[in-house]
């Protein structure tokens, strides 16, 4: 046990020296056994153990149970977690990560190609392992992210991603595994009159998705030696009618969601909601259709005057209640740290709180596609998990103080830590 | 001067009735003169010669187009011709005051896309007129008037005589002319030339970029007033102004102000007390939901009667966008001029907004119906807008000498009685009735020796008639109406002949002659079974009135609005663990008394009779959220960035009341905001700060003898680095400096002038400038590097004052030292970067580092939606640098009161201090808690338990009208397609021209 300390000091002075360098490097692969003990483990799948033990060995999670019921032996390296919490790694859905650095500089922007209909570009390939907001969702506690393209009518491919990578290669954990549907919207802005009112042209826009689905369903077809010209934007609709990829359908209003998805139905694809601000209003037809809901942002407001002032917070919770599948987003890139607290907030708003862990990290799985991999604190998946000083879903208690991502030792420093420290440093001198 | 000019016109006309012929004498003729004397004699009429007074069997001579003799017993002259009106009513034609009749609309006014990014100067209007294109007092609708036939007859069909007509466009748009329906020609039609003047808030056509905002628009008509007032002073003699100069000469009319929304009508009436002024306000038709801050402001009314039509909800998820606030106005309306009425406010009628195949009449039954007697609907079409057109001693009644503008009336107006003929200056000009079609219903039909059931149905191509069989089989006819003859044909069963018939139709029955397939001739006739049927038609067409003019009205006029404005009373909330902000830090189990809007005591164990018991055990008490920096409750644009400064601009003008995130905010505990002017200029505006006082008006809201701050901005939006083509100065931080250098030199300059006792030009930009340089207004600055706050903050030395908030700030850890020393606050975001480059080193840590250098620190929002968990965003100070919890809840609470001045009054919880207070139900800055009450200066302004019921009341509220607009629809009533709203918001970088409508 002894020297099991020393090692884990070492490991500690390692992090601690990371934090020293201002360009930080990805974790080195697990080597050694570890063994977290002491903490509450919400495990990921709605239930929780107190005083827990979670072991894993070279990346993967190999025990998970009470502590007392743990007999593991001397070669894990052990980590006192009393008193705090543990959770499955955080995975952020429908976000711009990596493909956004800044906003207002274009140059630093990779998330939207121009044109309607772009199912054939991939965003794996431009995502920036190398941004300076990756490090700052780790230390919130979310480790895992879909980058998605957006835009247009057919965004493009989005890939899921371990935020602790050389390259996206490295980074990638589910390539290519969706395609993003912008609906068209039934309703439209007038923006000078302040209006909103029918869009004229809905049944032209969604007749123009059909076509492109019926050409794409036909040439997808044909055998490729009868092929007589390629074409790459229907030929990435295949990975959609073999469900090997998802069509997420991005959608708000109750009306549109039903059209959508009777739409896409026709065609055999799998359907995932992203945004579902009204699914509230439809989850019978949800739980029938057995679409799940990648949810707006819990933190926005209300959409519309005399809607509930605090629907939104509750949304999710209204979503449980119905027995809807669902799972938490941001929709953003920088905005992704505060992810946990979309769930704190419904909790706030009647939602159970293992239910709201669950839908950071095993539901989302589900609806992602990686859930025998990932999302929750089971023997057998990814040890991707992190330390949390106290509830990592409120602002009080969320002090990410161990990161591990496939096992490794991920680091909690980020850019804004050594900014704050160069900064203390100023003042101290002073 | 023109005020002279006109009265001697008047007099001059009125001498003129004593020619014999009238018109435009000295016209060359064609051929053979054929002019005429109009000399009629009406008789046997009802004579409505005022709106409530009047003639049984009576007679009108007219001669001349004027009335020469009115009354009982009066002889019909030999010249004149005989008019015998039998049984129908005469009323005096009505007034219409708000028009553009005769005159050329302006060209299109230009798209916005030119205009809003071309920041640099513009050019000029030509000629010697002021510098802005939407400021033309020059402007003389008589100039440009001529008779306009075919707008004559439609106005005329609405039952006008006399209209007073005015360019449509701009700010100040110049005098208006009273011109009748003539058609004879323009000499006779213009009665007189100048009877107002107009203005609004919309810029129409103009072409100066300036202004893009509402508030910008108050600043303009301001800045012209105090011009104006220099011109006639001391400018003139310097140059000449015929803008201004026609602004001073335009002084002497009556003023009319088109404000089309109620609290349009309170600002414009702000402007107008300032300048001695008033206004006749050409209101929006909103009116009766703030009637009594309009009866306030002493002013009569132009009202529109075109009231919104139902909505089809028929599909419930479009019925889901329609807002309350539309439902609830479509029921109420109707009940606008009835409740003026009431509440004693003068009002005419103006038709403006009218669609075709709306009539005036009938708009104002509707009206009637809804509780404003016919006398009074008369007087605002007749007497209420001649007086205010000046125009009492030509129209308006019928009385010797006046203008022979009459209508004569098939029965009781505004009560079905049909306008039979517009006389305008004695011409007759006769109404096309409405045109008639058939009773839909069944009908016996008869045809030879055969009977038939004939069914009349409204079809997609208009009647569609059938002989019914039995319920399966029908038989269609062919049929062609054309005025009061039909013709109908079918094949009989088992028959490919045809059945040709031919006659006349009225309402409800048709008959003739036709031939048989055999080619026997017959007759033939068809009558409606069900006279009750068409007797419901004609009742449902005109759509059922249900508003009654005593249904309350909420506060404001929306969702969530009060049925009562909340007052402050005595509360006791007991055991309650408080966050004083004070020397006594956090109190367990506390009892706080509240008392006439202030706390009066904090202990334990404190009792009082008469006080409401709030139960605070195992709940927070905290003081109100302080937001230092929002953009909710603001009126048409954040930004008037159209020039380098706009420091004359006040977001106060422009608050906006009927905001619903002020409710939305009050649920976050947040009691007191700071309106700012967006970050588009170096100088922006100036701004708001009032307390979350939902349900009451604008100025209610506003804070109390605040110390006035004004908004600045540093950095990317200034130099609109997202504009490529921009060409507004500056374009550099380097300019950014260079701009602030020159408008203080100036201010500098100005200062001096004015306390030298010179006779000087006030102007509002730089009042507020000098007030800056006199520590009497503060500046709260958006910035994001280090190297432009230290740049203001040793500019503002130079000159002599303090920068007292930088905003946003998200540097400042960088110069908390020079900040200090400064003496300048932060009010910063928790944890927002990587929106623009120049947040690329902004750390959450800031707010932690700064305060620990003695920054005074503030959490503000920015953002609607944020600004509803600002103690959230303190929460994040402990999240991010461990700041201790007492300090991080005074970053949204105390910090940002002493940055605002205003922390002897609010900010922490204090006896004395006003009762702004939140209870929440567990720890403040945790994402679990919930504002259960939100209390500003001892009212309950939120109650979570109340928003419970309220949401209740709401799905029960629009059900009831969905229900209503159902029947609407089923009954035939004018209907349109379901609209919901959705508001702006406003963030910082909002830039859209709001200048226009």
């Amino acid at each position: 046990m002894k020297r099991l300390n020393i090692i884990l000091g070492l490991l500690i002075l390692a992090q601690f020296s990371w934090a020293q360098s201002d360009i930080l490097s990805p974790a080195p692969g697990q080597d050694m056994p570890i063994v977290i003990t002491g903490a509450t483990a919400h495990l990921g799948n709605g239930t929780k153990i107190d005083n827990a033990a979670i072991a894993f060995s070279k990346g993967k999670i190999s025990f998970v149970g009470r502590a007392a019921d743990w007999s593991g032996t001397d070669d894990h390296i052990m980590i006192d977690a009393t008193g705090k919490h543990v959770y499955p790694g955080f995975i952020s859905a429908n976000t711009t990560l990596g493909l956004r650095e800044i906003d207002a500089v274009n140059a630093t922007r990779d998330e939207r190609e121009i044109g309607m209909l772009n199912p054939n570009v991939r965003s794996i390939i431009a995502y920036n392992t190398d941004s300076d907001i990756i490090p700052t969702l780790r230390s919130n506690g979310v480790l895992m992210a879909q980058v998605c393209p957006v835009g247009g009518r057919m965004s493009g491919k989005s890939s899921i991603v371990q935020l602790d990578a050389w390259n996206w290669e490295d980074a990638a954990y589910k390539t290519d595994e969706g395609q993003h549907l912008n609906w068209p919207s039934a309703f439209s802005y007038n923006w000078r009159r302040g209006t909103y009112g029918k869009n004229k042209d809905y049944n032209k826009e969604i007749k123009a998705i059909r076509e492109f689905l019926d050409d794409a369903k036909a040439y997808c077809s044909i055998s490729e030696d009868k092929l007589e010209q390629a074409n790459l934007k229907l030929e990435s609709m295949r990975m959609c009618f073999d469900k090997k990829a998802q069509l997420y359908i991005h959608v708000n209003s109750a009306k549109e969601i039903q059209e959508s998805v009777l739409f896409a139905e026709e065609y055999g694809m799998k359907i995932v909601i992203v945004g579902g601000i009204e699914a509230y209003k439809i989850t019978d037809f949800l739980v029938e259709h057995q679409v799940p809901v990648i949810l707006q942002r819990v933190t926005s407001l209300p959409n519309g005057n005399d809607v509930d002032i605090d629907m939104p917070f509750k949304k999710a919770s209204l979503l449980e209640d119905a027995g809807v599948l669902y799972c938490f987003s941001v929709g953003g890139f920088w905005r992704e740290r505060n992810l946990p607290f979309q769930a704190g907030q419904s909790v706030a708003f009647g939602l159970d709180y293992e239910a709201a862990v669950s839908g950071l990290t095993l539901k989302t799985a589900v609806i992602l596609g990686i859930d025998d991999r990932v999302g929750s604190l089971e023997r057998g998946k990814d040890a991707t998990l992190f330390i949390s000083d106290g509830d990592a879903l409120d602002y009080l208690g969320n002090k990410v103080g161990r990161i591990f991502i496939q096992g490794r030792d991920v680091s909690t420093e980020n850019k804004q830590k050594a900014l704050y420290r160069k900064y203390k440093k100023k003042y101290e001198r002073q | 001067m023109i005020h002279f000019r006109q009265k001697f016109i008047l007099v001059l006309t009125i001498l003129c009735v004593c020619a014999t012929s009238w018109g435009q004498e000295g016209f060359p003729y064609p051929g053979v003169d054929d002019s005429r004397s109009d000399h009629v004699f009406i008789s046997n009429a009802n004579i409505h010669i005022s709106f409530d007074k009047k003639i049984v069997n009576g007679s009108i001579i007219v001669k001349n187009g004027r009335i020469a003799a009115i009354g009982t017993d009066l002889e019909k002259p030999e010249t004149a011709s005989e008019y015998d009106a039998q049984g129908m009513n005469i009323y005096p034609s009505f007034v219409e005051l708000y028009s553009d009749y005769g005159l050329k609309k302006e060209e299109k006014k230009p798209s916005d896309r030119n205009n809003w990014f071309s920041s640099s100067p513009d050019e000029s209007p030509k000629g010697a007129y002021g510098w802005n294109a939407a400021i033309k007092p020059q402007k003389q609708a008589f100039r440009d008037f001529s008779v306009d036939k075919k707008a004559a007859s439609n106005l005329r069909s609405h039952g006008f005589g006399t209209v007073l007509s005015h360019h449509k466009d701009g700010i100040a748009r110049g005098t208006a002319t009273l011109v009748t329906l003539s058609e004879k020609n323009s000499q006779t039609a213009l009665l007189n030339e100048q009877s107002g003047n107009f203005f609004s808030f919309n810029k129409g056509s103009s072409t100066t970029s300036y202004p893009r905002s509402l508030m910008g628009c108050i600043s303009l008509i301001k800045q012209s007033y105090l011009d104006a007032q220099w011109y006639a002073a001391e400018g003139h003699k310097k140059e000449t102004n015929l803008s201004l100069q026609a602004w001073n000469d335009n002084m002497s009319l009556t003023q009319f102000f088109v404000a089309n929304d109620k609290l349009n009508v309170l600002r414009a009436d702000k402007i107008a007390k300032a300048f001695g002024q008033k206004y006749i306000f050409v209101g929006g038709g909103d009116e009766y939901m703030r009637i009594d801050e309009l009866k306030n402001t002493g002013s009569r009314f132009v009202i529109p009667v075109d009231y919104p039509a139902a909505m089809d909800v028929e599909d419930p998820f479009a019925a889901e966008i329609v807002d309350y606030s539309d439902m609830l106005h479509w029921e109420l309306a109707k009940t606008n001029a009835a409740r003026l009425n009431k509440a004693g406010i003068e009002f005419s009628f103006t038709s403006d907004g009218l669609e075709r195949g709306d009539n005036m009449i009938t708009q104002v039954e509707y009206a009637e119906k809804a509780g404003l007697s016919k006398e009074h609907a008369l007087k605002a079409l007749t007497e209420t807008p001649a007086r205010m057109a000046g125009a009492y001693e030509q129209i308006g009644s019928l009385e010797q000498g006046k203008w022979a503008n009459f209508l004569i009336v098939d029965g009781t107006l505004f009560e079905g009685g049909k306008l039979v003929s517009n006389w305008v200056q004695g011409a007759e000009h006769s109404i096309n009735p409405e045109k008639e079609q058939l009773t839909t219903g069944d009908y016996s039909f008869e045809v030879g020796e055969d009977s038939y059931t004939l069914n009349v149905s409204e079809g997609r191509m208009g009647l569609a008639l059938k002989i019914v069989i039995d319920d399966s089989t029908d038989i269609s006819l062919k049929q062609s109406t054309s005025m009061n003859r039909i013709s109908l044909s079918f094949s009989p069963e088992d028959s490919k002949e045809k059945v040709r018939l031919s006659g006349f139709w009225t309402e409800d029955k048709m008959s003739g002659r036709g031939q048989l397939t055999s080619g026997e001739w017959v007759n033939w006739s068809a009558s409606l079974m069900d006279k009750k049927e068409k007797e419901a038609q004609k009742r449902k067409k005109k759509g059922d009135i249900t508003s009654k003019i005593d249904q309350p009205v909420v506060y404001p006029f929306m969702a969530f609005g009060n049925k009562e404005l909340p007052a402050a009373k005595t509360y006791l909330i007991k055991n309650a663990t408080v966050w004083t902000n004070e020397a006594d830090g956090i109190l367990e189990q506390t009892d706080v008394l509240v008392k006439e809007g202030k706390i009066k005591k904090i202990g334990k164990n404190l009792k009082q009779g008469d006080a409401i018991v709030i139960d605070g055990t195992g709940k927070h008490l905290t003081p109100g959220i302080i937001d230092e920096h929002t953009h909710i409750a603001a009126t048409r644009g954040i930004n008037e960035g159209t020039q380098a400064s706009s420091a004359e601009v006040s977001v106060m003008e422009v608050v906006n009341s009927e905001d619903i995130d002020i409710y939305r905010q009050l649920s976050g505990g947040v009691t007191t905001a700071q309106i700012l002017h967006g970050s588009a200029n170096p100088i922006g505006g100036q701004s708001a700060l009032i307390k979350l006082k939902w349900g009451y008006t604008p100025d209610l809201m506003l804070y109390p003898n605040a110390d006035p701050f004004i908004k600045f901005a540093l950095g990317e939006n200034v130099k609109q680095s997202w504009n490529r083509q921009g060409s507004r100065y500056p374009r550099t931080r380097m300019g950014v400096e260079q701009v602030y250098e020159n408008y203080f030199t100036k201010a500098k300059e100005y200062g001096q002038v004015k306390a030298s006792g010179q006779a000087y030009r006030v102007d509002l930009e730089l009042e507020a400038l000098l007030q800056i340089l006199n520590s009497e207004r503060f500046i709260t600055c958006h910035s994001y590097q280090q190297g432009e706050i230290n740049m203001l903050m040793k500019l503002a030395e130079r000159y002599g004052f303090k920068v007292n908030t930088f905003t946003h700030i998200l540097e400042g850890y960088k110069v908390a030292d020079k900040m200090v020393e400064h003496g300048a606050g932060g009010s910063s975001f928790s944890d927002w970067w990587a929106y623009k480059y120049e947040v690329i080193d902004a750390i959450p840590y800031n707010g932690k580092l700064m305060h620990d250098q003695g920054v005074v620190v503030a959490f503000n929002s920015d953002d609607a939606e944020m600004a509803r968990r600002l103690n959230q965003e303190a929460g994040k100070a402990v999240m991010y640098g461990n700041m201790p919890e007492e300090e991080a809840l005074k970053f949204v609470t105390l910090n940002p009161a002493k940055l605002l001045h205003i922390d002897k009054e609010v900010g922490s919880v204090k006896e004395g201090k006003h009762a702004d207070l939140v209870l929440w139900s567990t720890h403040p800055l945790s994402v679990y808690a919930k504002a259960d009450i939100t209390m500003i200066e001892g009212a309950v302004f939120f109650d979570r338990s109340a928003d419970q019921e309220a949401r209740e009341d709401l799905k029960v509220e629009r059900s009831r009208l969905i229900q209503l607009m159902l029947q609407e629809k089923s009954s035939g009533g004018k209907m349109r397609k379901a609209q919901g709203r959705r508001k702006h918001h406003y963030h910082c970088d909002h830039e859209e021209d709001e200048g226009r409508d």
